[in-house]
């Protein structure tokens, strides 16, 4: 037979794909070939198979992944489109040179932790990926991928290959997705009130003995009645519960669905088995409440997370989807924001809003940006600056030259970062949920263990305690503690203006001893203008100087000379303009009737000509001079934030030590660090003594580093915590895991409070559940816990967690 | 006992992933075109082999018992360790109950010519027949759960036993493709078998206790 087998993964069982035993499993020999077997069950079957002539059974199948569970091809087909590129080009942002591609994707039917854990471990396997974070909570999944090595629709069909539903993630669908999400649960919610209500008037009164005088065929007849009544309940109200529950199964760290799942299925079971013969105990009540408020939990915990990932891509909504371009003879088309591409030119109307980033053509604009800062009050922004999407015109119309659109946008950046944090669980929130996994596992031991030995004492208790033990014990509490108080935390920050990029700082916060702050651009504003004007010539106009000046240092690109470019309305004029780098500008000027020749610049350049000349001022930086004699000095220096004097008193308060950390001059850093009341300074400072000075002051406890997110990046990366004030436009390039949007100092101690406060909250959480959790253990194994009781004790330790969480919303 | 045909349904369900994995694209494949009739026909068939041979068991494990006065809780403890032994085979943790397997080995060898000769024929009769000989084939599953007709106490209990023990194992082998996908990708998980495995151990022992208070030692 020239039939070829195909190969299977090394250490599989040729028949079934499992795992071959230890000792390498049996053989079997089919087309005059050996393959190993697991099992002589797939030896017997296999063989039969080759007698049979069927081996192109085996030719035909898919060996790569055993777990993959083929598409219907209309499926398949709805996937593929998405390998589209003009599609694609309208959700996925490239990065790498676009060699790599990222998107986000919705995933449908993701309900925990473990189906996160699930997708995660599926899809990083797949050659081509480069990385994929899944949020649980807001149901979606970051993936980048390299676009040669494998198709977007090949992602999604391994993720539907798992049971998921996954789609490009869209804004415009998230208020549907969100409303049926929420209808999803208030139906089952709505379902489960109404039966507990009926099945506890029933209870209630069978407790109470109103019926207790009454025969046992009518008590037969109210149970018949609770049965009825409690079976939608069970099959439709908790259905969350075991999906959740088979999902963390499938990704072998079963969650606190489990137990929930086996509780549920088990009183129901046994009191339906009651019924049926007519005796015994019947707890159909116990099962409509505990998923009752169950299903309370869960719903809050979901409207609090949708509130919180609501907040950031209601950014996005805020984008128009069309705007007005200009054609190539001037006139003015309406066209889809996904037709727009870089340096075409689009013109905003007064009061609408920007449809992408660009720069500004022709005339300054006033524009509000609280969409992006979080600052209401509107900036003035010059010709030929950037402006970006989501900001408002407040006044006349403008013309600007489109940079990026969509997803290439500033706002879209940091929407996909307020992902990105949402995503990151600190290491807290990572240790509470290892501790309700391992919980979980030890609980269910428990439980076993109870069970056993309950049969020995009572087998006819032995079920009921087992069951009260495995619903009081459950770690809802304990799973829901850490997640929904960094949800609020997250939320918490972005209503500020605080973009967190990794939310493990929330927990290192507290052990913050020493901040570093940079001068220029942290506690200064990074704008430069001029301070102080000196002019020491007697023969010249102040007037003429400046024009002087203005013209000569219109040929600088040195920062310190763009504040000296607006100095008079008329610039003098001067020409054979010569740029002396690191020193300064000369030229001639034609003043009146003569020609002189000019400097402006440095000290030494200065000095070249008049060696023995001092400053009248010590802080001025740029003088002017003819070759006759010096004619000006003055100071550029930045300003100092306003409030950043009174943060920095109030963190000093809190027990702070505030360092200054400057490649400043120190005759300029001192005088600044005076002002503020900072009294340690490391001035003249190189990236590296940066680097130094913050390891060295890390030996003795966790520091934080305030400063320029794009020079100081080194310095920043080393530094437990790193805040930077984000200049919106320059987001992409920043590393720090805080950023400020909000323009002033004072954010910084705004920072600090709701994060000292979430840690404080989150703390709490996990040790009110743990408490809980391990109280009541002995109390329910000893069987002194109904189930009734274990119902409403588990459920209000979870409640408990759930309201204390909330208050970070508030 | 109810109960234990309650649990003789579980192992089955239990087994699903196992039934799929090993069988499920056969089906499809020895059945020839698979359509849903021949499926059902073909399972039943199978099915009822683990009938036949639960009545057989059943009645051959009464007259046994009858023997000495507490050979029937002996029955029971037997039946305990191989359930024992088929939760640490469905975790993937000792896989000792092969050897068991083998012990069918040289049945199917003799059942397996007649195997490919009803194969030939089309008719639903033969489709009926060629399920029947597949439900000998060498299975742990399958001997562990005849532990259980064994105990059972009679001829018809036994079958009865079996007959809920196919019956748990049909939906994963009929509804290939029926099930949603969600389900299927859960039940052929490593997860879904361990904990399986897990609620088998458990049973087993339970199983164990309660035998164990029957015997004159323990009551």
């Amino acid at each position: 037979m020239a039939i070829k087998l195909p190969e299977v993964p090394a250490g599989t069982c040729f028949h079934c794909l499992q795992a071959l035993p230890a000792d390498g499993g049996y053989s079997a020999r089919l087309a005059n070939q050996d393959v190993a077997v697991c099992c002589y069950g797939c030896q017997a079957v296999a063989q039969t198979i080759n007698e049979q002539k069927l081996l192109h059974f085996y030719v035909y199948r898919d060996t790569t992944n055993p777990l993959q569970i083929p598409l219907l091809p209309e499926e398949l087909q709805q996937l593929q489109a998405y390998d589209d590129e003009r599609l694609q080009a309208q959700f996925t942002r490239t990065t790498d040179q676009g060699r790599q591609r990222e998107l986000t994707l919705s995933v449908e039917g993701m309900t925990c932790s473990a189906c996160a854990w699930l997708i995660e471990h599926h899809v990083q396997w797949l050659a081509g990926v480069g990385s994929v974070k899944v949020n649980a909570t807001t149901e979606r999944v970051y993936i980048s991928w390299y676009a040669d090595q494998i198709k977007l629709s090949q992602i999604l069909q391994a993720i539907a290959g798992l049971g998921y539903r996954a789609l490009p993630f869209e804004s415009a669908t998230q208020e549907q997705d969100f409303k049926r999400r929420r209808r999803y649960y208030v139906r089952r919610l709505g379902l489960a009130g109404l039966a507990t209500m009926q099945v506890m008037m029933i209870a209630v009164g069978l407790y109470f003995g109103v019926v207790s005088d009454l025969d046992d065929s009518l008590r037969q007849f109210m149970w018949w009645i609770s049965l009825v009544v409690a079976t939608p309940v069970l099959l439709y109200s908790a259905q969350p519960f075991y999906i959740s529950a088979m999902r963390s199964i499938q990704a072998q760290r079963p969650n606190m669905d489990v137990p929930v799942s086996i509780a549920l299925l088990g009183a129901y079971g046994a009191s339906a088995y009651a019924t049926f013969i007519g005796h015994g105990e019947v707890y159909f009540e116990s099962v409509s409440m505990f998923t009752f408020l169950l299903l309370i939990g869960r719903y809050l915990e979901l409207l609090a997370r949708q509130k919180a990932i609501s907040a950031a891509t209601n950014l996005i909504k805020l984008v128009p989807a069309l705007a007005q371009r200009e054609t190539a003879g001037g006139d003015i088309e309406t066209v889809p924001v996904s037709d727009l591409s870089p340096g075409q030119i689009i013109r905003v109307a007064p009061g609408a809003t920007l449809p992408a980033d660009g720069i500004l053509l022709d005339q300054p604009a006033t524009l509000n940006e609280a969409v992006l800062t979080g600052e209401s009050r509107p900036v003035q922004k010059p010709a030929g600056t950037t402006v970006l999407a989501g900001s408002i015109n407040q006044q006349q119309p403008l013309r600007i030259e489109v940079t990026a659109a969509q997803q290439e946008t500033v706002l879209a950046s940091i929407v996909a970062l307020k992902d990105l944090a949402l995503s990151r669980k600190p290491r807290l929130a990572q240790a509470a949920e290892k501790l309700a996994s391992t919980f979980v596992i030890r609980l269910l031991i428990v439980a076993a263990i109870t069970f056993l030995v309950w049969s020995f004492i009572d087998p006819q208790q032995a079920f009921w305690v087992t069951l009260a033990v495995l619903v009081a014990t459950c770690p809802c509490a304990l799973a829901l503690a850490a997640p929904t108080a960094v949800t609020g935390a997250i939320h918490n920050l972005n209503t500020r203006g605080v973009v967190l990029r990794n939310a493990d700082v929330l927990n290192t916060i507290q052990d913050i001893k020493t901040v570093f702050v940079d001068k220029t651009g942290t506690l200064t504003t990074g704008e430069f203008s001029l301070q102080h004007e000196h002019i020491i010539s007697g023969r010249y106009k102040q007037d003429a100087i400046r024009a002087l000046v203005q013209a000569l240092e219109h040929h600088s690109e040195h920062p310190l000379a763009q504040p000296l470019r607006q100095l008079t309305a008329t610039p003098a004029s001067v020409s054979a303009v010569v740029n002396h780098p690191g020193q300064g500008l000369s030229g001639i000027w034609s003043h009146s009737d003569e020609s002189l020749h000019v400097r402006v610049g440095s000290l030494s350049f200065i000095r070249q000509w008049h060696p023995e000349f001092t400053p009248a001022v010590a802080a001025s930086q740029i003088f002017v001079a003819t070759e006759q004699e010096p004619l000006a000095e003055y100071h550029v220096g930045d300003q100092i934030r306003i409030d950043a004097k009174a943060s920095i008193e109030q963190l000093q308060q809190a027990g702070i030590e505030v360092i200054m950390l400057t490649g400043d001059r120190a005759e300029l850093a001192q005088p600044v660090a005076e002002q503020l009341g900072i009294t340690k300074v490391y001035a003249d400072s190189l990236p590296d003594t940066k680097l130094s000075v913050v390891s060295a002051a890390q030996q003795q406890h966790p520091v934080m580093m305030i400063g320029d997110g794009i020079n100081d990046g080194p310095v920043l990366a080393q530094a437990d915590i790193s805040v930077t004030f984000g200049h919106a436009a320059d987001l992409a390039r920043v590393t720090a895991d805080v950023m400020l949007m909000r323009n002033n100092f004072g954010a910084v101690l705004e920072f600090r409070q709701v994060a000292l406060r979430s840690r404080g909250i989150l703390r709490q959480n996990i040790i009110w559940a743990l408490v809980y959790n391990i109280g009541i253990l002995p109390i329910a194994m000893a069987g002194f816990v109904t189930p009734y009781i274990a119902a409403i004790g588990m459920s209000l330790s979870s409640l408990i967690v759930l309201a204390n969480s909330l208050r970070l919303y508030r | 006992m109810p109960i234990d045909a309650l649990a003789a349904l579980l192992m089955g369900l239990a087994g699903s992933g196992h039934c799929l994995m090993m069988c499920g694209g056969l089906a499809g494949a020895l059945g020839q075109q698979a359509s849903v009739t021949r499926l059902l026909i073909y399972n039943l068939g199978r099915i009822s082999s683990y009938t036949i041979a639960g009545a057989l068991i059943g009645a051959a494990a009464a007259s046994i018992s009858q023997v000495t006065p507490d050979g029937f809780v002996y029955l029971r403890l037997l039946a305990a360790l191989l359930l024992f032994c088929l939760g640490l085979y469905f975790g993937g943790w000792w896989l000792g109950l092969q050897r068991i397997e083998r012990l069918g080995r040289p049945l199917w060898r003799a059942i397996q010519p007649l195997a490919v000769k009803f194969r030939a024929t089309r008719s639903l009769p033969a489709t009926a027949v060629a399920g029947m000989l597949w439900g000998w084939l060498p299975c742990g599953l399958v001997y562990s759960a005849l532990s259980w007709a064994a105990v059972s106490g009679s001829a018809g209990n036994g079958a009865l036993y079996m007959a809920l023990f196919g019956l748990g194992t049909l939906p994963a082998m009929f509804a290939f493709g029926w099930f949603s996908r969600a389900l299927q990708s859960f039940l052929q998980s490593q997860g879904f078998r361990q904990l399986m495995g897990c609620v088998l151990i458990i049973y087993a022992i339970w199983v164990a206790i309660i035998a164990l208070r029957q015997l004159p030692l323990f009551s």
